[in-house]
């Protein structure tokens, strides 16, 4: 099993769940999901699978149901229809979703949201919070996580005197803190400059191709997205396109249309 | 991630070794908004320095009252039931005499009590009338010169402290309404009531109250080995319109005022915890508003209801506490200048005891905890993703 950010062999574990699955295996699913908010409906039947140690990117034009997707894995919000599974549970009503959202996502949004009044380092621990972690122990790890993004040196900096990269970056190490078996990103690069998009990506890619990090990234950037394993498009609530496998990468602009035909069956990953 | 899995520490900025507990987290929250939680602390010091001030007025106003009652050495003390003060309580010598007559009774002793204004600083001197033969059993005992005599006309005896404080000794004199007396002794009773007073020849003090025949109070000594609940019974029963005390909660049974000053008090503590919890929870309410991107954000990273509302519930215990001590520092100023206030001079003692400091800390905490309730279950039952979307 691929754990973002995974804990080192002198700690204790405090991930939560049985078994979990391989490379490959199904891990989040959404089966014929409406989301309406009033008489907006922001999502309209869509199905889809996600798989073990892919790399999903979501993409479409703004209000097109991409974010509200993401954030029904996330189980931020409920669907008015449908059903969101998570390792072939119901997100709606067989899991525990404070335990969920600590233990097997991480989530990283487009703008941050780190606490302003917290330092990066405090950003990053007190999602720690209510693991079997102690005080100096949560400390460590949020330091090494902090490392592993390249922004140790602004660990005791608070969000607003960290330049936007800075700041995507402390959020990437907040979501790895209870080593997710999915990170979920949000525009993660939708408010930075190039050159900070170029630093957050290889960081995502570093996860992805070291760790096997499973990652679904919500993002309207094509050159971003062409980093995926896949791609899929939605307009106006629904799933319109898919682009699969390394090759398409390069075509993640120009994605099948697959309207009404729900994705069913993941793409097969690349080789480790 | 290769640095995680090595478990070696990063070359890490100096002083961020030690991490953050969950209450440090609390504490800097507290200290991050500090102008609102000192003005809320200020709030709840408000209302717990009115609480610990109408405690402590009380408190004296009854201990003083109830003074008057537990005098002298006996079992317990008669008086006019259901008066509204127990100086306006009216025994008459024949009750008293019927009462020491009563099988099991050792001793009655009756005894007048009245007030009297000697200056600004004394607007209410006690002057207490006991016969010579009954300073014994009334738990007197002569300190310097002697006892007055049994219908001396002008002999007066004055407690020690009252001496200490009106600067007088024996062989001197007191005037008191218009009339001088000679000072013949001094004495103790181990009762600030009583040691704060002067006492005269119950008859002289009658004579001079124009209350022959009468007196305010008798105090009882049962004998040895007699059932002191059953004296009482037998007493009530043969004097209707008479009460026995014997313990404080009894007090009220020949003091009214003293039923009404509780009643007045338990009014007074509701009101001021009501504006307390009133005033603080719409603090916190607004402090809620204010924060419901962020609590929204720490439900979707993974914290649990139960942490969310132990974080706002700490910091409302926080700010209690806070309160509670600032609270204390204000009641204790305020409790002083009263000291100084004529009207309560010689009644009002402002005592810092330890349940002082506990009422200040319960009410406090309640206070927080109750005004923290609402916000913090709004707090908690925010969903996460709706919270996120707030501008």
């Amino acid at each position: 099993m691929h754990r973002a950010g995974e804990l080192g062999p002198n700690q204790t574990s405090s991930l939560e769940g049985g078994s979990e699955p391989s490379r490959g295996q199904l891990v989040l699913e959404a089966a014929a999901v409406d989301v309406e908010y009033g008489s907006v409906r922001a999502l309209a039947g869509v199905s889809m699978e996600i798989a073990q140690g892919e790399w999903l990117a979501i993409t479409g034009p703004s209000g097109s149901g991409k974010s509200t997707l993401l954030q029904l894995f996330a189980a931020l919000d409920q669907p008015t229809r449908g059903v969101v599974t998570f390792q072939g549970k119901n997100l709606g009503n067989d899991v525990n979703l404070a335990e969920y959202r600590r233990n097997q996502i991480g989530l990283v949004f487009q703008l941050h949201n780190l606490l302003p009044h917290l330092d990066a380092v405090s950003n990053v621990e007190i999602v720690m919070f209510g693991n079997r972690l102690g005080r100096r122990a949560r400390r460590a790890r949020a330091l090494r996580l902090l490392a592993s993004v390249d922004v140790i040196d602004q660990a005791a900096r608070k969000p607003p005197e960290l330049s936007g990269g800075e700041r995507q970056r402390v959020a990437i190490a907040r979501a790895l803190a209870n080593s997710p078996a999915v990170l979920l990103a949000d525009e993660p690069t939708g408010s930075l400059d190039p050159a900070s998009v170029t630093r957050v990506m290889d960081t995502f890619t570093r996860l992805h191709e070291e760790e096997g990090t499973t990652i679904v990234m919500v993002t309207h950037d094509s050159a971003v997205a062409r980093r995926a394993d896949r791609t899929i498009r939605i307009e106006s609530g629904s799933i319109v396109g898919q682009g699969n496998g390394g090759e398409a990468k390069d075509r993640a602009t120009a994605v099948t249309p697959v309207r009404s035909t729900p994705t069913r069956r993941c793409p097969g990953l690349p080789p480790r | 991630m290769s640095n995680e899995n090595e478990g070696s520490a990063p070359l890490v900025p100096a002083g961020l070794h030690g991490g953050m507990s969950f209450i440090g987290l609390i504490l800097h929250n507290l200290n991050t908004r500090r102008i609102r939680t000192l003005l809320t602390a200020f709030a709840v010091a408000v209302s717990v320095m009115a609480v610990v001030t109408l405690g402590v007025v009380t408190a004296s106003l009854k201990s003083s009252a109830a003074e008057v009652l537990s005098a002298g050495t006996s079992d317990f003390t008669v008086a006019q039931r259901g008066s509204s003060d127990v100086l306006t309580s009216v025994v008459t010598d024949q009750q008293v005499s019927r009462i020491a007559a009563t099988p099991g009774v050792e001793s009655a002793v009756g005894v007048l009590i009245s007030t009297v204004r000697v200056d600004a600083d004394h607007p209410l001197f006690l002057e207490i009338g006991v016969s010579p033969a009954a300073l014994a059993p009334f738990g007197v005992r002569i300190l310097a010169g002697r006892a007055y005599g049994a219908a001396a006309p002008r002999e007066v005896m004055l407690g020690w402290q009252a001496a200490q404080d009106l600067n007088k000794r024996v062989g001197g004199s007191i005037v008191l309404d218009g009339t001088s007396y000679d000072i013949v002794g001094l004495y103790s009773t181990n009762q600030v009531f009583a040691d704060t007073a002067a006492m005269f020849p119950l008859v002289t003090l009658q004579a001079m109250e124009r209350k022959p025949g009468t007196v305010t109070l008798a105090v009882v000594k049962v004998t040895p080995g007699t059932g002191i609940q059953r004296v009482r019974n037998s007493i009530e029963q043969a004097n209707p319109n008479l009460a026995t005390v014997r313990e404080a909660n009894e007090f009220g049974r020949v003091d009214r005022n003293l039923q009404f000053l509780d009643a007045a008090h338990t009014g007074a503590l509701i009101i001021a915890l009501v504006i307390g919890v009133i005033i603080v929870m719409n603090t916190m309410l607004l402090s809620f508003i204010e924060r419901i991107r962020e609590f929204g954000l720490l439900r979707a990273v993974g914290w649990s209801r139960r942490r969310l509302l132990a974080m706002v519930f700490g910091e409302a215990i926080g700010i209690s506490l806070l309160g509670a001590g600032i609270g204390v520092g204000l009641a204790f100023a305020l409790m002083t200048a009263l000291e100084y206030f004529s009207s309560l001079r010689g009644i009002f003692h402002a005592e810092l005891t330890s349940e002082v400091f506990a009422t200040a800390l319960y009410s406090a905490v309640a206070i927080g905890v109750l005004a923290a309730l609402y916000p913090s279950a709004r707090a908690a039952l925010l969903q996460p993703g709706v919270a996120l979307r707030r501008e």
